[in-house]
């Protein structure tokens, strides 16, 4: 074991930080053409006319489109495969615009300063319609989502999921006590760095080039042909180095646009929106409103839960349908509670689509699961820790609606090494104070799923190959955000074949080149895809020993790779030697292609812990000590898995207590439209963060291994909110937790 | 294609010159208000860089009067000595500007030119009776009180004055904002007075983000006047303090959370003043 559990640095790390990386708009291309959008200033509204006019007389514009003189194919933005049913409800340009923020028409010239120039000269007429811009509002606007036709409706529900496990009657009729409580999520901007951005040329053979920061190549492909309405094979896209996405750029946003430019002009054409832009005219988290009741019994058991959800998914259905569902999925996957009843809906607004980030639904579902648990404990008075150690899941354990197996579930020792790493007996004990400062803990529970099983496309082909210097390549098509998951899988591929890091070389994915892959999405890229690499490095292992046995004469089983060496007890031969022996004899380098597919779906643990202080007068709260002791299987790169963990506190953090892009009710703007009003969580609001890594190994995972990307931030803002509880006796459960909000609880 | 020409004149003359000019004057020192994408910027005319004028920089704080050149940035405000014994109130304000990058760049008179209504380097200039030399639109001199300034007006400010008689070592700044660093005052405080046996004598408050322009809080202040500070003189300032929000914002959005804030604040800034934690012992009974 060599590399497997090592804190080793970002295999493009020293590139990146020297400024060495190439992002998608970092190199100069001769003619290169720039595109820019005009978006509307309505919620709702049809697009009567638009007088080009002035626009198409300035200097170095090339040409101005809108739904006129656009393919009006319908797509789903959030598809990752060819024939995915999803309502194909989005236009690149639609007749009419659903929210403020919708794409109108496009400019492309020779500058960005032209193009976008020329946008503040295009003339359109608008007739504004009614909009809808609360879920309130939504759910009086339901009706089918597709008419007769199959043409979709904007009528609500837009999906549901439901689920009626036990006798729920029963279990509340029993319970010695019952709670409910209501909690609202906001919306929240995923705030990368690089803000979007797409590049598109012709190719040869009638082929369109996408060169694009996403989180799937073949979604991209998949996405664009529908828009465009043509073949996939004649769309060749690759992953550019990508500037942060946690999920913002998994749906491409651009890409159908800059496509088509390139193909009616036959330019190399960038499209790269603004910050402003990437506020007001992508996606964010929805947000969910939810009410839980739960019923205990005096043991604390969990005797029955009653859930309602609705989940303001925006303007388009993008993958807001598959978010009942989810939450659904993440919810029955923490405790065992012999009886549920869940009911989830989705609706439309006219207000910005929604779509992944960090969780896909999992913040939402257990912020209201565990400020509500939280609360029922406070209630029955029983201890948070305790309650949770009563009802959460064990290893094995069946989920009652998928049925799935959830694996070496291990939250039981999340619980009780966290709760003694963090002192919770003693802390929790303690009084909050009752002068201007008051000190509160609290802690919160979370699962999260290890990849898309059983969704039939979750699988992956991994190709590793000797090269003709002794190095190794990884063939595959990854998409590492910036978490590190190239550096996690040159790990596992290392450990397996005896190498270094350095050994190891990863292409980015390139939907020409490397096999189908869903792309990096639910949490999967180390328990699915590392497997996959895992096991194409056995495969090679073998071919590589079978290969030396010529070259050293030697058996097979009596060789082992070591150190860029194939080796025996007697003999050696360094891998750069074995591929110039099997060249200078005309026989293939070996190479190993393995397809893995999934078959579980175990999930994934963490329990966060929290001391705040909050300030009666004020209403600000400071985040004083925080511990987040995770259930990782076992730590490819212990250093890495911190990373995420940090980070997702860092989201989470803001989540809980700043961040919001706050439609406005009455125009259907954003108000968090910038770094100047969305309050993000700096540098100086993070508390000293300890983490526990929970390493029991999950016999699927390669090396054990399970997810920590996504679940790094699902617990924080209820551990969050529930301390602020603690301290202040409220109950606060509408997030974030501004300061407003705060004294306004006090004061009642 | 810009009609917009950037010129960086290094003296008074030169710059002089260019204000007499035909061309529309656009002035830039720190850029940090013009240069941010959520603005746009001129399309044409002339862009004057005031960062290379040597009598726009330096403060000077050996004369009866305060002088701060209107480019010194707030990083110098901050970091100066000399200003932070005569007018502690005015240096942590500028401590608590923006970031750490944003202060190396934002200029003093940028603030108040800028005339947002959450300035932080107001407050402590209005307590100090600031004014302000400069050029009119014609290049002549003038001055003029800062609480008499118009932004928009035209006038270029060359030197900030504070006058001996305006400011106090006994001062403090305070400020609250949705984080901590980085963050634009949702409330400020400055306060200056004459600290004795545990009395304020003559304080004056002056409060920004509460209005349009930062505003004197008198009757919060008169209350402090002279009298020995309890908890109870303590609880009738906060009193005062909220009364006040309520006279400048009754029926905003805000005005439930700012009357009470303000009472937060408004503690911070008499430990600030007396150098004490915003937890000694002198608070508990406020509350």
């Amino acid at each position: 074991m060599g590399q497997v559990g090592k804190r080793l640095a970002l295999i493009d790390g020293v590139e990146k930080v020297t400024g060495q990386v190439r992002f998608a708009a970092d190199d100069a291309v001769a003619g290169l053409a720039h595109a820019a959008l005009l978006f509307s200033p309505h919620p709702h509204a049809r697009v009567l006319s638009l007088d080009a006019g002035k626009a198409l007389a300035m200097a170095g514009v090339i040409g101005v489109w809108w739904h006129q003189t656009t393919p009006q194919n319908g797509y789903n933005s959030a598809i990752w495969l060819a024939g995915q049913q999803l309502l194909a409800d989005e236009r690149m340009f639609p007749a009419v615009v659903r929210h403020v923020g919708d794409r109108v028409a496009v400019v492309l010239a020779d500058t960005e300063a032209t193009a976008r120039a020329a946008v503040g000269l295009l003339e359109v007429t608008y007739d504004v319609l009614p909009a809808i811009l609360s879920p309130e509002g939504a759910q009086a606007h339901a009706g089918p989502t597709v008419d007769a036709d199959r043409q979709p409706t904007y009528l609500n529900p837009v999906a549901k999921a439901a689920l009626d496990h036990g006798d729920v009657a029963a279990a509340f009729a029993l319970a010695s006590h019952i709670s409910e409580t209501h909690v609202t999520t906001p919306r929240s901007h995923h705030c990368a760095i690089e803000t979007h951005v797409c590049r598109a040329w012709p190719e040869a053979n009638d082929r369109i080039a996408i060169h694009s920061p996403c989180q799937s190549v073949f979604a991209v492909q998949a996405v664009v042909a529908q828009a465009l309405g043509i073949a996939a094979d004649r769309l060749h896209v690759t992953k550019s180095p990508i500037g942060g996405s946690f999920g913002g750029k998994a749906e491409p946003i651009l890409d159908p646009i800059c496509a088509f430019l390139a193909m009616q002009t036959g330019r190399v054409v960038q499209l790269q929106l603004s910050r402003h832009e990437t506020f007001t005219a992508t996606r964010t988290r929805s947000a969910t409103e939810g009410r839980m009741r739960i019923a205990l019994a005096t043991d604390g058991r969990i005797l029955g839960r009653d859930v309602e959800v609705t989940v303001d998914i925006g303007a388009y259905c993008t993958g807001g349908a598959y978010l009942p569902g989810s939450m659904l999925q993440r919810m029955v996957r923490l405790y065992d509670v012999p009886a549920e009843r869940y009911r989830g809906r989705a609706v439309y607004t006219n207000t910005l689509p929604t779509g992944a980030f960090r969780g896909y639904g999992s913040p939402q579902i257990h912020a209201l699961g565990e400020i509500a648990l939280d609360l029922a404990a406070r209630d029955a008075g029983f201890d948070p820790v305790a309650l949770r150690l009563r009802n959460i899941v064990g290893p094995a354990a069946i989920d009652p609606w998928q049925g799935l197996n959830l694996g070496n579930a291990r939250g039981a020792d999340c619980l009780r090494r966290g709760a003694k790493a963090f002192g919770w007996e003693t802390r929790a004990r303690l009084a909050p104070g009752t002068g201007r400062f008051r000190r509160g803990v609290g802690m919160a529970a979370a699962t999260h799923i290890n990849g898309c099983f059983p969704g039939d496309d979750e699988s992956t082909t991994a190709t590793l190959g000797l090269q003709a210097d002794g190095g190794i390549v990884l063939n595959c098509a990854l998409h590492d955000l910036g978490c590190g998951s190239d550096t996690t899988l040159a790990q596992i591929a290392a450990e397996v074949l005896g190498l270094g890091l350095q050994n190891i070389r990863v292409t980015p994915a390139d939907t020409d080149t490397c096999t189908y892959d869903l792309g990096t999405r639910a949490s999967r890229m180390t328990y699915i895809v590392g497997e996959a690499v895992r096991k194409a490095a056995l495969a090679l292992d073998q071919a590589i020993r079978d290969a030396a046995a010529l070259a050293l004469n030697a058996a097979p089983q009596d060789l082992t790779l070591q150190q860029a060496c194939v080796q025996s007890a007697r003999t050696r031969i360094s891998l750069a030697d074995l591929a110039t022996w099997l060249a200078a004899r005309n026989t293939a380098l070996p190479i190993a292609t393995q397809t893995h597919r999934a078959t579980a779906n175990p999930g994934s643990f963490a329990v966060h812990f929290a001391e705040v202080e909050v300030d009666t007068l004020t209403g600000r709260v400071q985040v004083n000590d925080y511990l987040a002791a995770h259930d990782i299987g076992r730590a490819i790169n212990p250093m890495l898995v911190e990373g995420q963990i940090h980070g997702g506190i860092q989201i989470g953090l803001g989540y809980a207590l700043y961040e919001d892009v706050a439609v406005d009710p009455g125009t259907g703007r954003l108000r968090g439209d910038s770094f100047a009003r969305y309050t993000l969580a700096n540098a100086p609001e993070m508390s000293p963060i300890r983490t526990l890594l929970v390493e029991k190994a999950e016999p699927s995972g390669p090396f054990g291994a399970k997810a920590v990307g996504e679940i790094a931030t699902v617990p924080v803002a209820p551990a969050l909110v529930n301390a602020v509880n603690a301290a202040l006796g409220t109950r606060l459960t509408d997030l974030p937790l501004l300061p407003e909000r705060i004294i306004l609880a006090l004061q009642n | 294609m810009t009609l917009l020409n950037v010129c960086r004149p290094t003296s008074l003359a030169e710059l002089v010159a260019v204000l007499r000019g035909a061309d529309p004057v656009h002035l830039i020192a720190g850029g940090t208000d013009l240069l941010v994408g959520s603005r746009a910027l001129p399309d044409a005319g002339r862009l004057v860089d005031l960062t290379a004028l040597p009598a726009l920089r330096g403060i000077d704080t050996t004369g009866p009067d305060i002088r701060i050149g209107a480019a010194t940035t707030d990083a110098e405000i901050e970091r100066h000595a000399g200003l932070a014994l005569r007018y502690p109130a005015l240096v942590q304000a500028a401590a608590e500007c923006g970031s750490v990058q944003i202060r190396n760049r934002a200029t003093l008179a940028g603030n108040i030119a800028n005339a947002a209504a959450a300035a932080d380097l107001i407050p402590p200039l209005l307590l100090a009776g600031a004014r302000i030399a400069g050029l009119t639109q014609g290049g002549a001199e003038c001055e003029i009180s800062l609480q008499d300034y118009q932004a928009g007006s035209g006038m270029l400010i060359t030197t900030v004055i504070l006058p001996a008689e305006g400011f106090d070592p006994d001062s403090a700044f305070v400020k609250l904002g949705p984080r901590r660093d980085l963050t634009i005052a949702r409330l400020n405080l400055a306060v200056t007075a004459q600290v004795q046996d545990w009395r304020l004598l003559e304080p004056r408050i002056v409060a920004g983000a509460l209005a349009p322009r930062a505003i004197p809080l008198l009757r919060a202040a008169s209350v402090l006047d002279a009298q020995t500070l309890t908890a109870d003189l303590l609880r009738a300032f906060l009193d005062a303090l909220s009364a006040e929000v309520d006279a400048a914002i009754a029926g905003r959005a805000s005005h439930g959370w700012k009357r009470q804030a303000i009472r937060g604040l408004g503690i911070d800034l008499i430990a600030r003043l007396l150098k004490l934690s915003n937890r000694d012992p002198l608070f508990d009974g406020v509350m």
